[in-house]
């Protein structure tokens, strides 16, 4: 392995605002209107129970979750911001990362307060980190050599080797927490526990009111850095679809998560709403045990054949209204290093041709096609599709925590000939996909797969500072699994949510501005048409 | 008395206690929480950050010791999810629920008793007939669907009311009829049968014969007498409807005890379940205790049967 050093790199960047295309009108608007107040009250109607700890960064356990509630409420170093992916600078008017990847340098924008109105500052920022126990906590704390506190402005991280992504980790909201800063000084006084009952941030809006894994009312702050249009926020868990939709409908709240395939329909034929389907988890079917040279899929061709049977459009169109989209990688492009690969072809009779090949003309038997509980109707059309070529099975129906469990427990919880129908969301960088999905001894990989070689090149992964070469062997890894047909790539499926008559937007992507988060953000921005009409 | 009482106040407590140990069972049997607490990629270390920092790297006694103090401290544990006090979260709920199952027992008062003692004096007519198919579909109307129904007909198309959530009365008025409209249904069976029974009775024979009118006959003797097992079971209908009644609570987002419940199920928030279960345990165990000493105290026969 070539270990090349670093091109000198260095990332400095001036205030957000100016540096996108995108936010530029929004700049100009501002501008024109320096008096704006936010105005209005917005309901949003959360899709599952909330969960207390989403709204401590503290303890971010790295799912998508929780930045939904953390962009309203806190507010980070840097961060994913519309398409920037994660170095977008928030509490940091800029930083700089030192080419050599060993160091990184923060300035605070002067001025910024946290709610009780007490100054953000550098030791809160460090505080912050160094307490950090949420995801990834224990990789940013290894990596970690000191923090020095340069002055009332500056703080700069150390790190004891070269942390190519930290600022990844440190901005992507969906993925750790470490970069969002909260209080000491309240922290320490209230605890964990108090923290997450009376939570004080630095974001848009503070928290007024919660009931909690109920309801969160938010109002917004004076004196934040950017303009804030909407006065109160409240974001109400409502885990039932149907009555989510029928709120929409109802005008009790202006937006919804998650709108599950048969409400889609109903959502699409009211003039009044809008569908927003931010593209989200990639599926895959997965062999388990594939490396046994009895089990069928041992054979490529199998694994290939199975490729060409399924019907990815009829998938897309059945589950998602044709929202999701069909490519060719089971990673998300929206990951560092996450490649594009085309569509997979659809060929019965050269899957039947390949079969025949591999000595199953007349197919076999699969014990279990399991989907991630609880898209079991995804699961349903694998089965029903994959007998055209002769292969029978059956659906396994599993609750989510018993397959969450089995996943765990590798290659002994799924004898005999299996297929996992898969799916994962994770944020970041691709290594992250395949060290938990692929890897020897990943978290959902444990001993499925172990392909010693791509190990060993991952190894080298790990090992380089040289971002050329780093990409190189990304991209050879992910080369490799999909054009040896290790995991059979079959849709993204679409994140459905909507919203109502009363949000101020020409199109969905302005309320859902990136495929980095499925949710609304940011949310100073989002606007009520009433209050619009001041911009 | 005395002996009768302790001996029924033991009971309870191995009642309870047998309650602990089941309930400590089976949700362990559900699986590991550490999986849906941790993120997706979630590298070993995290996860076993999170079972050190819950304790559920224990062994099942310690668990179990840990559990059963906190039962008698009251305080029933923290919450995975919540990380608050399971007792506080209980009890923030508890209003809300009371509130929820007094609507209901009131809706299914109005038309459960009315239409049983209906069908009941009018036996074999067109009322008693109105009144099973209203008891048949009662019972055979799953309440999600009923719930739904609601939702489209008087939020949805009429504007009338609100679709969901705490707020004014009017917020009340769909979850407590789609849950009080099965225990209605159950009441009105059991009023018909009972009210049945009474009046094929001696007595009421006896009060005829006496020349009273049907309606004081109805009213004075029979009704009376034939509400005590109807009362019975309004009491363990409550009971259910404060703490179970999780599918309404779900669809009409409705914050209350069955929620929490369905929340801490869906998380596998152990000490959430178990606390949840454990108070609707010991609520009815402690309603029971206290009918058996009120029947003993009104009934000597009870007492001294050993």
């Amino acid at each position: 392995m070539n270990h090349l050093p670093l091109s000198r790199r260095t990332i400095l960047r001036a205030a957000a605002l100016a540096t996108t295309s995108l936010a530029a009108p929004f700049v100009r608007s501002v501008r024109a209107q320096p008096n704006l107040a936010p105005r209005g009250k917005m309901t949003l109607a959360w899709h599952t129970n909330i969960a207390a700890r989403w709204i401590d960064p503290q303890q971010h356990d790295g799912t998508a979750s929780p930045d939904n509630f953390l962009f309203a409420l806190h507010d980070a170093l840097i961060k994913n911001f519309r398409e920037v992916r994660y170095d977008h600078p928030a509490l940091a008017d800029k930083y700089e990362f030192a080419q050599d990847a060993k160091s990184a340098t923060f300035w605070l924008r002067p001025g910024i307060k946290f709610h009780d109105g007490t100054p953000v500052t550098p030791q809160d920022v460090k505080w912050s980190f160094e307490h950090y126990y949420g995801a990834w906590s224990a990789v940013c704390k290894e990596r970690l050599d000191g923090i020095d506190l340069v002055d009332d402005r500056t703080v700069k991280f150390h790190f004891k080797e070269p942390f190519l992504d930290f600022p990844i980790l440190l901005g992507t909201g969906n993925v750790c927490g470490a970069g969002w800063v909260v209080p000491q000084k309240y922290y320490e006084k209230v605890g964990k526990s108090g923290f997450m009952q009376k939570p004080i941030g630095a974001g848009p809006y503070r928290l007024a009111a919660q009931q909690p894994g109920i309801k969160l009312e938010f109002e917004a702050v004076d004196g934040y850095y950017r303009p804030i249009h909407i006065k109160q926020l409240t974001m109400q868990s409502v885990p039932e679809a149907a009555t989510r939709v029928a709120m929409l409908e109802n005008g009790e709240a202006d937006m919804i998560y998650f709108v599950p395939g048969e409400l889609i329909g109903r959502v699409k034929e009211n003039k009044n709403l809008t569908l927003a389907p931010v593209l989200s988890g990639n599926w895959w079917l997965e062999f388990p045990g594939f490396q046994d040279p009895k089990n069928p899929f041992h054979d490529k061709r199998v694994r290939q054949a199975i490729s060409l049977a399924i019907d990815r459009d009829a998938i897309n169109q059945a589950e998602c209204a044709g929202m999701g989209r069909v490519d060719g990688n089971w990673i998300n492009d929206d990951v560092e290093y996450g490649m594009d690969w085309p569509k997979w072809e659809k060929n019965l009779s050269k899957a039947k041709q390949l079969m025949a090949e591999a000595g199953f003309a007349n197919g076999f038997n699969v014990d279990w096609v399991t989907p991630v509980p609880n898209y079991y109707s995804r699961g349903e059309r694998i089965v029903s599709q994959l007998q055209a070529i002769g292969i029978r099975s059956k659906l396994q129906v599993m609750e989510r925590g018993v397959f969450l469990k089995k996943m765990q427990g590798g290659v002994k919880e799924w004898p005999g000939v299996q297929i996992i129908f898969n799916v994962t969301r994770i944020g970041g960088s691709w290594a992250n996909w395949y060290d938990a999905m692929f890897k020897c001894g990943g978290l959902q990989a444990k001993d499925f797969f172990c392909i010693t070689a791509l190990d060993d090149k991952f190894k080298s992964y790990l090992a380089s500072y040289d971002r050329a070469e780093r990409k190189k062997i990304a991209e050879d890894i992910q080369r490799t699994i999909l054009e040896e047909y290790y995991f059979v790539p079959v849709f993204r499926h679409a994140f459905v949510n909507a919203y109502g008559p009363r949000i101020a937007a020409a199109k969905w992507q302005d309320v859902f501005p990136t495929i980095t988060s499925g949710y609304a953000y940011p949310w100073e921005d989002i606007a009520l048409k009433d209050t619009a009409a001041t911009r | 008395m005395t002996r009768f009482i302790i001996r029924r106040t033991i009971y309870a407590l191995i009642t309870l206690f047998i309650l602990s140990l089941t309930i400590f069972a089976v949700i362990r049997l559900t699986g590991d929480p550490v999986s849906l607490l941790a993120e997706p990629g979630a590298r070993d270390e995290d996860l076993a950050r999170i079972r050190n920092e819950w304790g559920l790297d224990q062994p099942w006694p310690v668990q179990y010791a840990t559990f059963a103090w906190n039962i008698l401290t009251g305080e029933l544990g923290q919450s995975f999810n919540y990380q608050m006090p399971v007792s506080s979260l209980y009890f923030e709920r508890l209003p809300n629920s009371l509130e929820l199952a007094a609507a209901a027992t009131l809706i299914s008062f109005l038309i459960g008793i009315p239409a049983g003692l209906l069908s009941a004096v009018k036996v074999n007519s067109w009322w008693d007939n109105l009144g099973k198919i209203v008891a048949l579909l009662g019972l055979s109307i799953p309440g999600f669907w009923l719930g739904l129904v609601l939702i489209l007909f008087f939020s949805v198309w009429l504007h009338w009311l609100p679709t969901s959530g705490q707020g004014d009365w009017r917020n009340l008025i769909m979850p407590a009829v789609a849950l009080g409209w099965y225990f209605a249904a159950s009441l009105l069976r059991l009023t018909r049968s009972s009210m049945l029974e009474v009046m094929r009775s001696e007595y009421i024979k006896l009060a005829r014969l006496k020349g009273l009118p049907g309606y004081a006959v109805i009213t004075i003797h029979a009704f009376k007498n034939a509400l005590i097992p109807v009362l019975t079971l309004a009491g363990v209908n409550l009971v259910v409807m404060i703490n179970a009644a999780v599918i309404i609570e779900v669809i009409f987002a409705w914050p209350g005890i069955g929620r929490l419940l369905y929340e801490g199920i869906f998380q596998r928030d152990f000490p959430l379940v178990q606390g949840v279960v454990m108070e609707a345990g010991i609520m009815i165990v402690v309603i029971n205790l206290m009918i058996d000493i009120l029947y003993a105290y009104i009934d000597p026969r009870i007492r001294l049967t050993k």
